[in-house]
């Protein structure tokens, strides 16, 4: 291929590994059409929505296996990705930085979140929910929280 | 509590699974992302479920902001990228601009293809180092 402006020349797909979308772009844009305010998203503009989004949960998974075994865990629960989140500023921050402290979260949050920052959290632009919900709700409705976390069927 | 918005198949078969994107792709990603035999709780899977819609929600709130500011009315790869560099998400944008370049080359030379539905094969390895260069710094 030919080498673009400005990037390292690219070599031959089969000598690098290929990426396919691994998120449904459909679903993304149903995801994004959620707030009212957006009309109209073009396709580069949902590639790159769609992708960085994938790097964002493997980021956020690797983050999340750091304070698992951090905390010599083997299997990676909700209290790790809290942790993960919490502990990368510009991904709290998109979350509002609203998890909760370990004093208020439930109990099997873990110990070592750090307390929030003392600085307003930004105000909400349109369409995002707090993570708070995602992080305090109740886990032992569907299963318990064992160590083992292991899955059982709803 | 809170039923609606919370998972309870998990599989998308429910009513509100909508503004999800499918635990098998979610979790197939952070498994792909771990050393192999890495352990996911269930719970972690539908809480990264979450995260990512909020993520989607966050970037495309703020690149339609962009968008608005150019006085346009369709969002596009730019606004994308300009919204990950307002949100403090450099790295991203980095990697986003090289994958913009690749698609923009991609869809000039295959239009046909994509025209029969193709998925795009994209290589990105370079941009996705650079994120995860980015990722493993502590940086505030």
């Amino acid at each position: 291929m030919a080498a673009i402006e400005g990037l390292p020349e690219i070599e031959e797909e089969e000598d690098r590994e290929i990426l396919n979308p691994l998120l449904p772009m459909g679903r993304v844009k149903k995801i994004l059409k959620m707030d009212r305010d957006i009309k109209k998203v073009n396709s580069e503009a949902l590639h790159l929505i769609t992708l960085s989004t994938q790097l964002f949960i493997e980021f956020l998974a690797e983050r999340s296996r750091t304070a698992a075994v951090e905390k010599k865990r083997k299997v990676i629960k909700v209290e790790h990705l809290r942790s993960a989140a919490r502990n990368h500023p510009p991904t709290s921050d998109f979350l509002l930085d609203c998890l909760p402290k370990p004093a208020q979260a439930k109990p099997s949050a873990s110990a070592t979140s750090r307390p929030l920052p003392d600085d307003a959290p930004p105000p909400l632009p349109p369409g995002a929910r707090r993570i708070d919900d995602f992080f305090s709700k109740p886990s032992a409705g569907k299963q318990g929280t064992s160590e083992d976390g292991a899955a059982t069927a709803c | 509590m809170a039923e609606s918005i919370h998972i309870n198949s998990g599989q998308g078969s429910m009513n509100g699974q909508d503004h999800l994107l499918p635990i098998a792709n979610v979790g197939k990603i952070m498994k792909q992302a771990l050393p192999q035999g890495a352990k996911i709780s269930k719970e972690a899977k539908e809480t990264m479920q979450e995260c990512a819609s909020e993520f989607i929600a966050f970037v495309t709130a703020e690149a339609s902001e962009k968008c608005r500011e150019g006085k346009r009315k369709t969002i596009n790869g730019e606004d994308v990228i300009c919204a990950f560099k307002t949100l403090g998400l450099d790295h991203y944008a980095d990697a986003m601009q090289g994958y913009l370049y690749k698609y923009r080359e991609h869809v000039e030379k295959s239009e046909v293809e994509r025209h029969h539905n193709k998925s795009l094969q994209i290589d990105i390895t370079d941009e996705l180092s650079t994120v995860r260069r980015g990722s493993t710094s502590d940086k505030y």
